[in-house]
């Protein structure tokens, strides 16, 4: 699409009121406006799928501002003077594989977040589905690296000591008469674009495997190579074997600015000191554009889309064991997909969604009845059994997306030392094992032009995590116990979680001393109750951890207290 | 005067009526003699119990349980509680000892609710 | 790992576990009690307001008093327990009895036993479960969370509080944390009428003037790190949120009384039977559930408003269980007729005695002037006036079905009939 074409769509769809230009290689749109959703609109109409000429949104928003970019309250100078080889700005899973993959050399790595965890944005906030690829054709990266990050996934998870179910997913179909063109469809993906585990099976097949999916489908399309993963668990147990290989790991800690001179990235300003890196991988997730921006090299945009998934109890997890949703073919041969589909997790519940909204705030991760109903509306027709009285929680998560919908993997376009991560939105968990070797390879190529990159002899991808007892059988169990009595002391009744478990978090080799962080990493918290037994009694195991008042214990975040201190201080409660 | 009340003495809740009639309170919709009195302090004297927790020296149990060993004027509970948070138990006292007798002088005693203290001593 | 035989095994150490124990010793068998947490009790433990034991002691006891002189009758008679003893699994083997597999600090234990007494007690509806929507912040407690942390750690959770829900636990707090120097700006409760007992609705709101908002509910949080205010919405006669009627009320701190579950979940692992209205087992009249020798009772079997009712159907759980052999039985269905909520027991077993059998119900909405009826296949077994029945205030009666020429075909119901003003009973 020509500039003029661009802007011939827009004056037609929108009045004149934006108009774009081509800079530096890229589609700036300007112009102004307070509907947000319109903005989304001209800025797709002026992008081009899958295209590596990117639009940037330069419109002016005048409706109600987002909040301000959350920064961290704490400051102090931990990481001053520091000069890391690679800086990695984002501990999502993108930032966190390619850390952990750069640890392979023997490199300087830091990585930093400016939350109190790791993955607390989109990659601790997504379905934890492991993608076949079967709606990705050619000419994207996010096919380039689905099917070799899928197949990796079994051994990625085992070296990190993650569970990781291949659970196979099912596309359903209810009308017949469109078997042809979806049989097609399959012969296409399978032999053009090499999703090779692709297949047809008849609704009677479905059935068999999965009873309680509802009785109109006609057949479906199956994908094996399908699976689940948690999510934050995979980010987490990356980052865990990075900071095992060497690398540094510091929340908290947030890039607030950078100096460039000369195309390069001299200094890295956070509230926790200035950092001189030789290079910066952005991984940073939503704010990729901020920092890219930061970086002097924002050539394209992201716009956040949110989207809310449910957890159902395990007692709904029983229904089905896979990943499946229903898929609704008009007249035009249009396919509409919103409202996500189920999926057994790896813990064992279901998970029902998710929906997708544009957003104009990045870090808004309210929940809102009118999602859940959505994705309930559309997925009680995948399963009719499916019930929103089976929730036990629910959470947002906002996704990363460009306009072009596709990841942005290269080396800065004007800065030099800067490498992009960004736009990654699902499949991005699927593909962050791939994407990971080949950044941190590129990383390396990088810093190869000025020095001798040399192997680490003593990288150890293998990463052990904290041993779960109540899927141990009795005789190990008891083993277990009788080196560590702690194993025996069960804190959170529902899922089954021991004392020695949660102190075995804290001793892990990225301390995360909140209620949040300990849920996480061990799941108390994460049953029927939602830590409604628990959560005083692992306030109580963190605080002793850590010799510190009880009060002094928080949610997540500094400001996140969840207690004020000792009762009877007060006058008495005078009227 | 008529007023109408609800009786707190037991969970039945009894929803009663109280009239004066001349010098002599006539109480109805009590289902016993308790609920009676009840009625007719709620007139003259009201009184409630309290139950609350007292600071100890013992970190493993930061607080144990009380309560006072009869009713007490309603006003005087938020400085019965001010007097309470001035209390620290450094003895493992078990249930029903004394930990304050005849409290800001109101004829009543503060008593522990709880043999935590004690339990737990006896299993170190 | 540990072993053991014994008659009758009871899981929960709180005010149900230990009458249960109790009485099943008392009735001769060999008795073992097991309780997750390192004190017996339950949450008794935390319950340190007064109002315990009216029935059962003839005195008004706070919660750990109540529990504690249960503890000291499980002490005086030698009665095994553990604590800090958790089940994983309990196997039914296949001569009729249970293997009851355990994780403690001490190692994985295995204990068999002829008959099984659950009294695993109940938890709490959370925000999720009703719907709140919003933010995640720290600050959103359940009552009990909110009372353990109050209670037992000795920690203030609110400074500034909003109550949603009007259980007896959440006015409970509302009083204990206006004591310990809160403010609490009101309870709000989205159904027409309160929740919680009348005299706690004296005594916990209206001495302290906290205002009880009906027909309201919390929609949505705010605040990112800590609780920063709370949107309180109107609602319809359905319970629905009226749109356009949102507020915002500014708190740090919101606390939660929306209702308790009754935790069935190892009941469920050995099959036994579910009564959708009251979450917890169908049982009979000795507290058995469908399951032969499996026994349910106190906060398991079905919420309780009074812990008094708790122990009186425990030490019949107890009893029962002590007594158990396997033999046939003879089931008939006690269905709570228009306007009744639930009755417990579902059934009566007629190869049993059922001359005192307790039962338990509640009425659906509130009530005024109306009749029970006790029916056996249309026959008027029993009729009693009252002037008002409410649902959280649980009726009990103690019938002599023996007297009534049941058969395997006969059917009990309960039924409601509402008089008018000035009606007299028919």
């Amino acid at each position: 699409m020509s500039i003029s074409s661009i802007n011939k769509r827009l004056k037609k769809e929108f009045g004149g009121r934006f108009n774009a230009t081509l800079e530096n290689g890229s589609v700036f749109v300007r112009g102004k406006s307070s509907d947000w959703g319109e903005i989304i609109s001209a800025c797709q109409a002026a992008a081009k799928k899958y295209s590596t000429t990117h639009v940037v949104n330069d419109i002016v928003y005048t409706g109600e501002q987002p909040a301000p970019t959350r920064i961290p309250s704490v400051k102090d100078d931990s990481l001053e003077g520091r000069s890391p080889d690679v800086l990695v700005i984002g501990g999502g899973i993108s930032g966190a594989s390619i850390a952990r993959e750069l640890t392979k050399w023997k490199l300087d790595v830091l990585l930093v977040d400016k939350e109190a965890d790791l993955a607390l944005h989109a990659s601790g906030r997504n379905d934890g589905e492991v993608h076949p690829g079967i709606d990705l054709g050619k000419g994207s990266l996010k096919h380039k690296y689905i099917r070799r990050a899928n197949r990796m996934y079994a051994d990625i998870c085992r070296e990190l000591d993650v569970p990781f179910k291949q659970v196979g997913q099912y596309v359903l179909f209810r009308n017949s008469a469109f078997k042809p063109l979806v049989a097609l469809y399959v012969f296409w993906r399978k032999y053009h674009d090499g999703i090779e585990d692709t297949r047809l099976i008849s609704g009677e097949e479905l059935m068999r495997r999965e009873p309680k999916l509802t009785h109109d489908t006609k057949f479906a399309m199956y994908n094996p190579s399908a699976g689940c993963v948690c999510p934050y668990g995979l980010t987490i147990a990356y980052a865990e074997n990075a900071v095992q290989n060497g690398a540094q790991v510091s929340l908290n800690t947030a890039v607030l600015s950078m100096d460039v001179s000369a195309h390069q990235i001299i200094n890295v300003t956070t509230n926790r000191g200035v950092i001189h890196p030789k290079i910066v991988i952005n991984a940073a997730g939503v704010f990729a554009e901020d920092i890219a921006a930061m970086a002097d090299d924002r050539f394209f945009s992201i716009h956040p889309r949110r989207g809310t998934n449910s957890i159902l109890d395990q007692k709904a997890g029983a229904y089905m064991h896979s990943v499946a949703s229903i898929k609704d073919i008009s007249v035009h041969g249009k396919t509409h997909s919103k409202g996500g589909g189920i999926l057994h997790t790896v813990h064992d519940n279901l998970l029902v969604g998710p929906d997708a909204v544009e957003t104009v705030e990045k870090e808004n991760t309210e929940t809102r009845a009118e999602s859940i109903k959505t994705v309930f509306d559309k997925q009680t027709q995948t399963m009719p059994e499916l019930s929103q009285r089976d929730i036990i929680t629910y959470f947002t998560g906002v996704r990363a997306p460009t306009f072009e919908e596709d990841f942005i993997l290269e080396a800065g376009r004007n800065t030099r030392n800067l490498i992009h991560v960004a736009g990654i939105q699902s499949p991005g968990l699927t593909t962050a094992p791939a994407v990971a070797v080949d950044m941190a390879e590129l990383a390396v190529d990088m810093l190869g032009k000025s020095k001798t990159v040399e192997k680490n002899n003593n990288y150890n991808p293998i990463r052990k995590g904290v041993p779960v007892l109540r899927e141990m059988d009795d005789e190990t169990r008891e083993k277990m116990i009788a080196e560590n009595p702690d194993y025996g002391e069960i804190i959170c009744r529902c899922e089954q979680i021991s004392k020695g478990e949660i102190l075995d978090a804290l001793k892990s080799p990225i301390c995360v001393p909140t209620v949040d962080g300990i849920k996480k990493r061990v799941r108390p918290g994460m049953g029927r109750c939602q830590g409604g037994f628990c959560s005083p009694l692992v306030t109580k195991i963190i605080a002793e951890f850590l010799g510190v008042p009880l009060s002094e214990v928080k949610k997540s975040s500094a400001e996140s207290v969840i207690t004020y201190g000792e009762t009877k201080v007060n006058e008495g409660g005078e009227k | 005067m008529t007023k109408e009340l609800v009786c707190i003495v037991c969970p039945r809740s009894c929803r009663m009526t109280i009239t004066s009639e001349g010098d002599e309170l006539v109480v109805t919709g009590n289902t016993c003699k308790r609920g009676k009195e009840f009625a007719i302090n709620e007139m003259t004297d009201p009184r409630r119990t309290v139950c609350t927790t007292v600071r100890t020296s013992f970190p493993s149990v930061p607080v144990l349980p009380v309560r006072v060993s009869g009713a007490i004027p309603k006003n005087k509970i938020f400085d019965l509680m001010r007097e309470v948070n001035r209390i620290t138990v450094s003895k493992r006292i078990g249930r029903e000892e004394v930990v304050v007798p005849n409290i800001l002088d109101l004829g009543v005693d503060l008593i522990a609710t709880s043999n935590i203290l004690k339990d737990e001593n006896n299993e170190t | 790992m540990t072993t053991g035989n014994y008659d009758v095994l009871v899981v929960g150490g709180g005010p149900a576990g230990l009458a249960a124990a109790i009485s099943a010793h008392d009735n001769g068998a060999k008795v073992l009690l097991l309780e997750r947490e390192a004190r017996l009790g339950g949450i008794l433990k935390q319950c340190i307001h007064d109002g315990f034991g009216l029935h059962h002691f003839g005195e008004q006891l706070s919660g750990p008093e109540y529990a504690e002189r249960f503890e000291d009758e499980l002490y005086k008679r030698n009665i095994e327990y553990s604590t800090l003893t958790f089940v994983t699994k309990i196997d039914k083997n296949a001569d009729g009895s249970f293997s009851v597999h355990t994780v403690g600090r001490s190692g994985v234990s295995v204990f068999t036993t002829k008959a099984l007494v659950l009294a695993t007690g109940c938890r709490e509806r959370t925000a999720k479960q009703v719907f709140i929507h919003g933010t995640r912040p720290a600050g959103v407690f359940t009552a009990g969370t909110a009372q353990h942390f109050t209670n037992l750690l000795g920690l203030m959770p609110a400074k500034k509080c909003v109550i949603l829900g009007s259980g007896d636990i959440g006015l409970i707090m509302a009083r204990r944390l206006t004591l310990e120097g809160a403010k609490v700006l009101g309870v709000y409760e989205a159904k027409p009428t309160p929740s919680g007992l009348t005299r706690n609705l004296h005594q916990c709101l209206h001495d302290y003037d906290i205002p009880l908002h009906l027909s309201h509910t919390v929609t949505r949080v705010f605040g990112v790190d800590r609780l920063e205010a709370v949107e309180i919405s109107k609602v319809d006669e359905k319970m629905v949120p009226i749109p356009g009627t949102q507020t915002r009320v500014e708190c740090d701190t919101l606390i939660l009384s929306v209702g308790l579950i009754p935790e069935n979940e190892l009941a469920e692992s050995i099959g036994v039977q579910l009564d959708p209205r009251t979450k917890g087992p169908v049982c009979d009249g000795q507290c058995m559930t469908s399951t032969d020798g499996v026994f349910s009772c106190g906060n398991a079997l079905h919420v309780n408003d009074l812990v008094d009712y708790v122990s009186q159907n425990a030490e019949q759980a107890g009893k029962s269980a002590a007594q158990y052999s396997k033999k046939a039985r003879k089931l008939i269905e006690v269905t709570p007729g228009d306007g009744l909520l639930y009755v417990v027991p579902q059934r009566l077993n007629l190869n049993e005695d059922n001359s005192k059998t307790d039962l338990y119900f509640r009425v659906r909405e509130e009530e005024n002037n109306c009749v029970l009826h006790i029916l056996a296949d249309g026959k008027e077994i029993l009729k009693k006036r009252y002037a008002f029945m409410r649902p959280p205030e649980m009726e009990n009666l103690t019938i002599d079905f023996d007297g009534c020429e049941l058969n395997e075909n006969s059917r009990v119901e309960l039924q409601l009939e509402r008089l008018g003003k000035g009606d007299d009973v028919k």
